[in-house]
């Protein structure tokens, strides 16, 4: 093309900009694994390799949440039934805790990688 | 001024030409088929493009709302939710190549009025899914369909550029003497 001015290379570069920027929402899926814990209306962040203890308030009282040795599990909970005590430890991304009556989703987020000797991802 | 001075008549009529080669353009977009049903290639534009050198502001406001509508009828869209989508993106990528091409004529092609218009188009439409359809999702199905846009937006502008350069029709309009 005898007629492509500066003006088209600055608007396409521009565009690869904006498109590349729009890649940025793939990106957050891999990388370290980190705990995402919704409740109350909000969402909270937790490193998976750090230790902590967390608590959160819903409609039916508290949820206590441990960090420990790159798993998560539910400490406490205010609620009926205890089935987000009883869901036990999770570790990998994917993998996810719900508190129904008390509205607290935990989940793992992360790029998710086959474990030797795990359970195979569709078959399951 | 750059438009012709031609009799309003004759300007209206010219405008309904360029309308009607975006119905038909629609017509023959609507053949193609893409994953989901908003993903256009967007050749319907092509007649905003050439358009841009001939027309007044008016008219070529006209002539998108004709585009859009047409568009609406072509696809049977025209009484659903994505008839908004179709005005979100028209009126969006029509602005902003108006703008690109009636201040940056010197330094912009056709190609780059082009890619301007489908990144103006895209990012209205998908701003709009966000409030309208999918939420925060929207901005997954944000890459693809730039990305998509993009190319197809420079084929348009290369075909465009050379229309303008090469069609004795379009010269004689610019020179008024039909």
């Amino acid at each position: 093309m005898k007629k492509i001015r500066l003006g088209d290379i600055i608007i396409f570069l521009l565009s690869l900009v904006l498109i590349g920027a729009s890649f940025g929402s793939y990106g957050k899926l891999s990388g370290k694994p980190e705990v995402r814990v919704q409740a109350e209306g909000r969402e909270w962040v937790y490193d998976l390799s750090v230790n902590t203890t967390a608590s959160f308030s819903g409609p039916v009282g508290t949820t206590s949440i441990e960090i420990h040795d790159g798993k998560v599990h539910v400490l406490a909970s205010d609620c009926r039934n205890k089935v987000c005590i009883a869901a036990g430890w999770i570790s990998s991304a994917g993998e996810w805790i719900i508190c129904l009556p008390n509205n607290v989703f935990i989940r793992i987020e992360g790029s998710i990688e086959p474990q030797a000797g795990g359970v195979d991802d569709i078959s399951f | 001024m750059t438009y012709p001075s031609s009799s309003p008549k004759v300007r209206i009529e010219f405008v309904a030409l360029l309308a009607a080669c975006a119905l038909f353009l629609s017509t023959v977009e609507y053949l193609i088929p893409k994953p989901v049903p908003f993903m256009r290639i967007g050749l319907a534009n092509l007649p905003l493009i050439i358009g841009l050198g001939l027309l007044t502001k008016r008219e070529y406001i006209l002539l998108a709302l004709l585009k859009v509508l047409g568009q609406g009828l072509i696809t049977g869209t025209i009484f659903s939710y994505i008839i908004l989508f179709s005005i979100a993106g028209t009126f969006a990528s029509t602005l902003l190549m108006y703008i690109v091409y009636r201040f940056f004529k010197q330094w912009v092609s056709l190609i780059g009025v082009s890619i301007a218009g489908a990144m103006a188009s895209n990012v209205a439409q998908l701003t709009l899914s966000q409030y309208l359809l999918f939420g925060a999702a929207a901005k997954l199905i944000a890459p693809p369909f730039l990305v998509v846009g993009l190319i197809s937006s420079i084929i348009l502008g290369v075909f465009a550029q050379q229309f303008e350069q090469n069609s004795a029709w379009y010269r004689s309009l610019r020179e008024g003497s039909l």
